[in-house]
Formats: structure tokens, C-alpha cells, sequence
């Protein structure tokens, strides 16, 4: 199985300069500056300053990418994260309404997220033989039901007191305070991952679960704990989410899930499990952000950027492996 | 008395008989709160109305049992009904046939690219059919041109869904010889048992002579055929084309699935599951309303009941598993 691909930790130890260049990750990073000399190819207003202020609204999709990295290394699936954000927006949005202190409006929204990840969590873990992908099918579900019964027959809250959240959706300069939020939870994430032994633990378990519970890894509980973190951290993309879009409605971040799945699937990490760094699922994120933006800004319509994002994750996913088809087809040819 | 024990045990082990079990209590419950329920023509009505999702759910039987998943089928259902929904709008087509044929052949070359991919690119199912629902999806709004197809503009194509034989309902009809078809084809042919061969263990299946990957080819094009075939009964039901029509219905199908004892890990499930599930979802989004309940809290209540069903299913599994364990100590 390792290296079937070329992208497992293992393989990049040790090598050549040139071979640790011919990595994934680098691949994505010509493609993003091919996809951004496009951009501006295209249209004279693809600007520093038009893709600051257009990147928040996506920005906010990258939160869930970084624990969603960790769910798929560890071979598991979330695919609730989207219902989530939305139940989050509802209650941080119904609370800011009624006139509470913004911090407590704050962390309640973080609360409600990590509470739903919880039961995400228990259920996974207590529940074992059931693949994660139904029972974040059940909550998906359920959890975007409970936000419809919060959100009343009207199907949408604004904000009435927005200041606070005004305050969320500010810029230092031109800079948005989301994007300083994002690449230093990125970096975070990605030194956890690389760097600790809990994110040894997480390859441990995504390659193989058993091995991984008899080299005395807490399997489960490191499942908790991440399924957990990701609802933690869909919280903290609703409050943003919130912020940006001055309310929330029944339809709210839907389809966030596959977002942030097909940006990390991008990035070289394998749903199997135990392959892929996140470095990868960053760059792809800022990826899709380009030409999300630079697409936008010629105003193409947006479903036909999902035709190219579709398009590019398929083609992208198919590549290694019809290099490795070719591989063997050599290899079974010389033996011969 | 050991002979009723092993038929009770027969009876809790088989899951279409609790779910028939299930499907009973629940149509009394309803039935004597609401009378109005049992009625002859409330059933029809939602047998007509959850139609594509049942059809749907016997496609999905068919990718779930050899391990897969597809997530494209809403997106698939959308661009072939937005396609006959645009032919018969410019008044390219008019006959009610040759849009139903359309519509299949959209669906068909769908299923086969998904399956290609999946089959062939050795790409996972999941984020193969997650790329073909953005892209067909995108190619349902690019063909939609901005425009929906309305119900005069749909002409005769709409009454396809009104006209009834023997007084059941056309695309019930087409419901009931599908559902024929795959129990016929999952029971008694070779190829329906290689689809639970290939599930159960995919090596083994290899070894004895089975190409895994046509079987995978095979199950993903059926799903786009069923798909692109809801997409023109969908247009005749709802008397309406639009491109974002049924949006995230996929996950509908799968819960429907999974509610029928359709195993995700693949080679476990049944056409009867499959359509019981089906059958106890569209029963709760008809009698919640009847029973008091607002229509708002369907998608929680829908979200419990998939949590139960599950967890339920796996508590008696580990009981069983106990008991047969006892069994062999003694």
C-alpha cells in the first residue's frame, strides 16, 4: 500500500532535493500560479484588492478543511459538518439578537458546534461497527432539522445587533482579519500533524486500526476527540459565516461538507485513510479560492466554476494512479 | 418449543420483517389518530410523490451492495429533467416517449462516466461521484440558460403523470415493473449475485472469475439510468423543470437505504429493504402533518429516526452475536 501514490509520510525522508520537489504539494503550487496569472489574464479587476474582499466568503470553508484533514488521515468521514455550521449560525444568531454580551454570543456559537462534533463523536466511537459516513448522514439530517425548528416558518434570522459581528468581519488594513485566522490555525494544524505524535497517531490509526490500537494508541478516544474538534471548528466558520452574511437561513453553508472534502481530496489526502499532508489541502483551498474569485469576477456563473472545480478534483484524483497504471504496464512488460 | 424459538429468532434476525413490523405500528399509530391516512387515495398520493426516491433507492441498492457510493444522482436527475424539460419548452420534442428515452440515455452516459471513473480510475466512490455532482449539476444550470421549463410549457409531457392504468398512477407503474425487474435480477440472475459477491469480499470474487470492476462499471451505470429516468417523472410530477430540482436528495436515498438494512461496507441488503426503507421515510413526511406535528420538524424528526434504526441495528447485531457466542460454550 505505501507509496502507491507517492505521497506517504514515509516516502519523503531521505530523498534528493529534486525528488522532494517533485511532490505533490509543489504541483499544486505551479497550478496555483498558473490558475492566478489566469485569473488576471482574464479580467484587469482580478486585483490584490478585489481578491481580499471577495476571499472571506470562502475563507470560511477553510476552517472545516483543517479538521476534515484530520478526520480523513485518521480513514474516517464528517460529512454533518455543513448542518453544523448552520445550527451554530442559528443559535449564535437568535442569542446576538436577544441582546447578550457579544463574548457570550461567541462562545455559545463555539459550544453549540463542539457539542454537535461531541455527539458526532460518541456515537462514532461507542458505535463501532457503523461507518461514519451514516451516522453524520443521520446528523447531517438532524442537525440542520433542529436549525429549521430554531429558524421559525420564515426560514431565516438577520442580525439585528450586528456590531459585534461587524467587528468579526473587520480588516487590519486591507487585510481581513479571517484570512490572519486561517493561515495561523493552517500552520497550527499542519505542525500538529507533522510534527507531534498526535498526528503520528492519526496516520497510525488511518492505516491501520488495529495495528494502531495495539501499538497502545487510544484509537477511540483520539476519534473523539477530533470528530470533537471539527464540530468546534465548524462553530467557529459560523460565526464568521454569520458575520459576513448578516444572518442565517435554512440553506446556510449546504454543501460545505463536499467543499471541504474535495479541497483536502485536492490536496493529495486519500479518504482511505493514512495518506496526504495538509500542506497539500491548504494550497488547495487557496486554489479554489483563486479561481472561485477570479471566475466570479468575469461573472461567470457560478455553477459553471463548479463544472471546472469538479472537473479538476476527478482529474486531480485520477492522475496518480493512471501514472501508476503506466508504471506497472512497464514493469510487467520488461519482466516479460 | 425449540422449533417456535428458532422462527421467532428467524423473524427478529430478518430485518424486512421488523421493518414491516415497524411499517405496521406506524400506519395503525397514524391511521387512528388521522383517519384520513389510510385512505385509498392518500396512499396513492404518496406513492406518487415519493416515486423518485423509491426508484432511486433501487439503483442505490445496487452501488451500495458492491461497496460503492453515489452521491451524483440528484445532480444527474437534475440535468436529464432540465434537459427534457428544455426540449419541450423550444417545442424540439413533444412526444411523451421520446422524452422518458432521452431522459434514460442522459442518465445512462451519466452513470457509465461515474462508473468509469470509479471502475477503471480506481478512484474512490465517493469523491468520484462528489466531482460528477458538481459537474452535472453545473451542466443542468448551463443548459437551463437561466430559464425554467413551466408547466405550459411542458405540454402533454405533464399529464404523462396524471394518467392512470387500471387506476394506479403511470409512474407508479414504472415503480412497480423496476422494482420487478431488480428483485428478478438481484435473486435469480448470475449477475445480480455477482453484485453481492463483489460486495462481500472483493478479492475472493476476483479469484473465482468475477471482473470486480464491470460488476462496479455495471452497478453505477444502472443508478444513472434510474437517475436520468427520475429526472423526466420528476419534470411530469412536479409539472415543473428547474435546475436546482431535488437538491441533496442523494442523502434522502441513502437514508432510505441504510433505514433498509443496506450495508455501506457493501454485499448485505435487499430490493424489499430498499423499498421499505423508502416506503417508512415518505410514511413520516405524509403523517407528520396528520399527527400534529409541524412539516418544519421533519428533517429532525427524519434525523432521529436514522440514529435509531442504526443504532438499534447494531445493538441487536452485538445481542446475536452474544447469544450464538453462549450457544457454542455450552
Amino acid at each position: 500500500m505505501a507509496g502507491k501514490s507517492g505521497r506517504t509520510i514515509a516516502h519523503t525522508q531521505n530523498k534528493s532535493l529534486l525528488k522532494r520537489l517533485m511532490c505533490w504539494e509543489s504541483m499544486l503550487v505551479i497550478l496555483f500560479i498558473i490558475v492566478n496569472i489566469y485569473c488576471s489574464s482574464l479580467s484587469s479587476t482580478y486585483q490584490i484588492n478585489n481578491v481580499l474582499r471577495e476571499m472571506p466568503k470562502y475563507l470560511t470553508e477553510v476552517f472545516l478543511l483543517l479538521p476534515m484533514a484530520y478526520i480523513l488521515v485518521m480513514g474516517d468521514i464528517d460529512i454533518s459538518v455543513g448542518s453544523i455550521v448552520c445550527l451554530s449560525a442559528t443559535v449564535a444568531c437568535i442569542l446576538g439578537n436577544k441582546g447578550l454580551p457579544f463574548g457570550l454570543v461567541l462562545l455559545v456559537g463555539l459550544l453549540t458546534g463542539a457539542l454537535c462534533g461531541l455527539i458526532n463523536g460518541i456515537i462514532v466511537t461507542k458505535f463501532t461497527e457503523l461507518p461514519p459516513m451514516i451516522v453524520t448522514l443521520g446528523t447531517q439530517i438532524l442537525f440542520r432539522g433542529i436549525a429549521e425548528i430554531a429558524l421559525g416558518s420564515g426560514g431565516s434570522i438577520s442580525l439585528e445587533h450586528a456590531e459585534g459581528f461587524r467587528m468579526l468581519a473587520g480588516r487590519v488594513g486591507r487585510i481581513p482579519y479571517i484570512l490572519f485566522l486561517v493561515l495561523i490555525l493552517a500552520v497550527i494544524y499542519i505542525i500538529i500533524l507533522s510534527k507531534t505524535t498526535f498526528g503520528r497517531k492519526l496516520y497510525a490509526i488511518g492505516s491501520n486500526k488495529l495495528a494502531a490500537y495495539y501499538a497502545g494508541v487510544k484509537v477511540q478516544k483520539i476519534r473523539l476527540i477530533v470528530f470533537t474538534l471539527t464540530g468546534l471548528m465548524a462553530g467557529l466558520s459560523a460565526l464568521f459565516l454569520t458575520a459576513l452574511q448578516y444572518g442565517v437561513n435554512t440553506t446556510t453553508a449546504s454543501g460545505f461538507e463536499m467543499n471541504a472534502i474535495s479541497m483536502a481530496v485536492f490536496g493529495g489526502i486519500s479518504t482511505a485513510g493514512g495518506k496526504g499532508r495538509l500542506q497539500g489541502g491548504v494550497i488547495a483551498a487557496f486554489i479554489i479560492i483563486s479561481l472561485r474569485v477570479g471566475l466570479g469576477q468575469i461573472n461567470l456563473n457560478p455553477q459553471v466554476i463548479l463544472i471546472i472545480l469538479g472537473a479538476l478534483l476527478i482529474l486531480a484524483v485520477m492522475a496518480p494512479n493512471i501514472v501508476e497504471q503506466f508504471k506497472l504496464m512497464k514493469k510487467r512488460s520488461s519482466v516479460k | 418449543m425449540k422449533n417456535s424459538k428458532s422462527i421467532l429468532k428467524k423473524l427478529t434476525a430478518s430485518r424486512e420483517v421488523s421493518l414491516i413490523i415497524v411499517l405496521v405500528i406506524l400506519c395503525v399509530a397514524i391511521g387512528l389518530r388521522s383517519p384520513s391516512f389510510l385512505t385509498l387515495k392518500s396512499i396513492a398520493d404518496m406513492f406518487k410523490n415519493n416515486v423518485v426516491t423509491m426508484i432511486m433507492a433501487v439503483g442505490m441498492l445496487g452501488v451500495l451492495l458492491v461497496g460503492g457510493i453515489d452521491i451524483s444522482i440528484a445532480s444527474t436527475l437534475a440535468f436529464s429533467g432540465m434537459a427534457v424539460g428544455m426540449l419541450l419548452k423550444r417545442g424540439v420534442i413533444t412526444s411523451t416517449p421520446l422524452a422518458i428515452l432521452i431522459a434514460v440515455g442522459i442518465g445512462l452516459v451519466c452513470g457509465l462516466l461515474v462508473g468509469l471513473v470509479v471502475a477503471k480510475g480506481n478512484v474512490a466512490p465517493i469523491i468520484a461521484s462528489m466531482g460528477f455532482m458538481y459537474i452535472y449539476r453545473g451542466l443542468a444550470y448551463v443548459i437551463s440558460n437561466n430559464e425554467w421549463a413551466s408547466a405550459d410549457s411542458l405540454g402533454d409531457f405533464k399529464n404523462f403523470a396524471l394518467g392512470k392504468i387500471l387506476g394506479i398512477n403511470n409512474v407508479v407503474w414504472i415503480m412497480i415493473l423496476i422494482y420487478i425487474a431488480f428483485f428478478i435480477l438481484m435473486k435469480w440472475t448470475t449477475l445480480g449475485r455477482k453484485l453481492y459477491a463483489v460486495g462481500s469480499n472483493r478479492e475472493a470474487a476476483e479469484i473465482s472469475g468475477i471482473n470486480a470492476s464491470n460488476v462496479i462499471l455495471f452497478s453505477h451505470t444502472m443508478m444513472g439510468v434510474l437517475a436520468g429516468l427520475c429526472g423526466a417523472l420528476a419534470v411530469s410530477i412536479y409539472a415543473s423543470a428547474q435546475a436546482n430540482m431535488l437538491y441533496g436528495k442523494e442523502m434522502d436515498v441513502i437514508a432510505a437505504c441504510v433505514i433498509g438494512g443496506v450495508s455501506m461496507t457493501g454485499g448485505r441488503g435487499s430490493v424489499l429493504g430498499a423499498f421499505l426503507g423508502a416506503l417508512i421515510l415518505a410514511i413520516i413526511a405524509k403523517a407528520l402533518p396528520l399527527v400534529g406535528i409541524e412539516a418544519i420538524a421533519q428533517n429532525t424528526v427524519k434525523g432521529v429516526i436514522i440514529l435509531v434504526v442504526i443504532i438499534l441495528n447494531v445493538l441487536t447485531q452485538r445481542s446475536m452475536d452474544k447469544n450464538s457466542l453462549k450457544e457454542r460454550e455450552l
